[in-house]
């Protein structure tokens, strides 16, 4: 074997195997039902550390509102588990409707009756609306910071919508539907071992497929283009176009968070959508190693496990440690601790050039 | 929510108010951009802390005010130097280091913001504070159509002043010269003498000191919270995104933010207005992504 381990495809797979078999056995470990809903939450927030790093660490833009894509998700399975509990005949509109003085069930909400239609809008209507909002940013050239403003605007925007159309969205409060999401005709209780596997199926297949996809031509076109896109596009490669399918993506993974979200907290509220939630999936991604899928999932998981157990005292200090944390990492370890890691695994095989691989700087 | 209540017909004395609180909101889009601005343009940083800046700057009145007595006009000054000191730190500390990852300077401040809310939270609580409206500001006026507060009449006067004096030391005088020679290109800024990291740190501390100012103001105006910062930073952001980089493009586009987010309202309601207006920027940008106005320089 030569070279750096890290780099070496097959160890990478393994490592992302061994991961994925040890959270699928956790269910085996931790049977209290309490802990593994807090599990199956932190694979969730896992899943968006995934949108954000690829399309952050491979992809070079800096999205700071993968919330609207995971707050639309969560409102779209929020609608489809309220329609459920309702009843067509006699109860055919959801109660925070009524105490907002609508007689009529709104249209817009009129599809979530069908499972399946519901579903496929919660994640169809946000990867469409990533498409087209990519599709706008990316064929203006808009680039780095500006990327970065235009998507925390349009967050913004949409939490202010969803905070207002309070007959709509039922505001503030949120939606609460009230029985487990039903779908073949089994409930799943967001306290089981099933909904936390449903957690884990999810983050493997998406996990994988993206890591797959970044090992094609695709891939390697996308990750040349961060590191150069005047370079890439005067190759002939459209670059707005591999932006826009990028972004998509993400979009469409962060989707499938949302919904996994609302499955397992049965609430959803405009917090989906506020600032904090969209950058603390960038911190995630960040402390975990921005340029490794697995790294951020792992920077997840550890981020909210220290969060929740961090004890009662610490709850007061624990934004001003995660911003100290996230600052040093930002100076330090701009590669996250994968990249600490990658730098140690170089050291050992010795290879010296352990931390000069494929993953350049964002610019 | 029936139609009705959702749309609000033309009527003309109540519309051209509505233009009048326009230009209130211009002002104060101006003032918490304009620290931004300067220091995007010369720096290409974007300062996620900025809205934290503006609420240290609330709070800094806030002590001076409230447990040494000072007098509101003498908080202004005092807020400015007490935020250039903190931001010239930070520049020293923190941004110096990552001039060549700009988006990483993004992620930087914002962490900063965290420690910075919580740690106002720890000191102060989380309940409202205010800061008093001196004695000669607390007035109304009221002409017609035209309602409009003493302190609010205040900070567009402020927002002229402000302009004016940024215009000043940017255009007339060395140190302006200079900065705008690293704004247009830092290297060979570098190569006629001039110490660009010097200029940084400046611009920087001048930068957040203005912010600084901006949150004297608008702790007059509302109440003091530790994330009271959020509800400016992404308008500000807006204001320097669509306006580019220069002092003339934040005027002319915190004027249009602030006139057309008032129009909205008028018709909608705030909420809307604020969808509407964010929609309509992200669309200006597909088709102007360098904003309205670019004075010649390098875009980062």
């Amino acid at each position: 074997m030569n070279g750096n381990l890290y780099h070496n495809r097959k160890a990478q797979w393994a490592i992302y195997i061994v991961v994925f078999v040890l959270l699928a056995l956790v269910p085996f470990v931790f049977d209290n039902p309490f802990n593994l809903n807090q599990f199956a939450r932190y694979l969730i927030f896992s899943i968006t550390a995934v949108s954000v790093s690829l399309v952050w660490g491979y992809g070079g833009i800096l999205s700071l509102g993968q919330g609207i894509a995971f707050g639309m998700g969560a409102y779209g399975m929020a609608a489809t588990m309220q329609m459920q509990f309702q009843d067509p005949e006699n109860d055919p509109i959801p109660t925070f409707m009524l105490t907002n003085e609508l007689e009529k069930l709104p249209l817009v909400w009129e599809p979530f009756w069908s499972t399946p239609i519901g579903l496929a809008l919660a994640l169809g209507v946000p990867t469409l609306f990533f498409l087209f909002f990519g599709y706008m940013m990316f064929q203006a050239r808009v680039v780095g910071v500006f990327v970065a403003i235009m998507t925390l605007a349009m967050l913004a925007a949409w939490y202010s919508v969803v905070y207002d159309m309070q007959p709509f969205t039922a505001g503030f409060n949120g939606i609460s539907p009230p029985n487990a999401f039903e779908i073949f005709g089994t409930s799943i209780d967001p306290y089981s071992a099933t909904a936390y596997w449903i957690c884990v199926a999810f983050l493997v297949i998406l996990t994988l497929s993206t890591k797959f996809l970044l090992g094609t031509k695709f891939g390697l076109i996308v990750q040349a283009m961060r590191d150069d896109p005047e370079r890439a596009r005067f190759l002939g490669y459209s670059v707005a176009y591999y932006q826009t399918v990028l972004f998509t993506i993400s979009g469409f993974i962060a989707a499938c968070a949302g919904i996994l979200w609302v499955m397992v907290t049965q609430y959803v509220s405009p917090t989906s959508m506020e600032i904090m939630l969209s950058i603390s999936m960038v911190i995630w991604a960040a402390v975990g190693g921005r340029s490794s899928l697995l790294g951020a999932i792992i920077g997840a998981f550890l981020i909210n496990l220290g969060q929740s157990y961090a004890g009662d005292e610490f709850q007061q200090h624990w934004l001003i440690i995660l911003g100290v944390v996230f600052v040093i990492v930002v100076l330090f370890l701009p590669k996250g601790l994968t990249g600490l890691f990658e730098s140690i695994l170089g050291k050992f095989s010795g290879n010296k050039n352990g931390a000069d691989s494929s993953t350049g700087q964002n610019s | 929510m029936s139609i009705h209540d959702f749309w609000t017909p033309f009527s003309l004395y109540p519309f051209l108010n509505a233009l009048f609180i326009g230009i209130s909101l211009a002002s104060i889009f101006f003032i918490a951009a304009l620290g931004l601005t300067i220091i995007y343009g010369a720096m290409g940083v974007i300062n996620m802390a900025h809205g934290e800046f503006i609420m240290l700057g609330a709070y800094t009145t806030y002590v001076f005010q409230q447990f040494l007595g000072v007098p509101f006009l003498l908080c202004l000054p005092i807020a400015f130097i007490v935020l250039a000191l903190i931001g010239w730190a930070i520049e020293r500390g923190i941004i110096r280091t990552l001039y060549q990852r700009p988006l990483d300077t993004l992620l930087a401040t914002w962490g900063l913001s965290l420690i910075l809310i919580q740690g106002i939270r720890l000191i102060f609580g989380g309940q409202p504070k205010y800061v008093a409206v001196p004695k000669f500001l607390d007035f109304q006026i009221e002409a017609n159509f035209i309602h409009l507060s003493g302190v609010r009449l205040f900070i567009i006067i402020f927002a002229i002043l402000i302009g004016a004096a940024t215009w000043f030391l940017l255009y007339k005088t060395t140190l302006g010269v200079r900065v705008r020679a690293v704004m247009q290109d830092k290297e060979m800024a570098a190569s006629f003498g001039i110490d660009a990291n010097k200029i940084y740190s400046i611009t920087f501390a001048y930068g957040a000191g203005l912010a600084g100012v901006a949150g004297a103001l608008f702790g007059a105006l509302k109440t003091l919270f530790p994330d009271m910062g959020s509800g400016y930073i992404v308008e500000a952001f807006l204001v320097v995104v669509v306006g580019g980089i220069g002092l003339v493009g934040s005027m002319f586009s915190s004027g249009i933010l602030g006139e057309l987010s008032s129009i909205f309202s008028y018709f909608t309601n705030e909420t809307f207005a604020r969808f509407i207006l964010f929609t309509l920027i992200v669309v200006f940008l597909r088709f102007r992504p360098q904003g309205l106005i670019t004075e010649g320089a390098t875009r980062r």
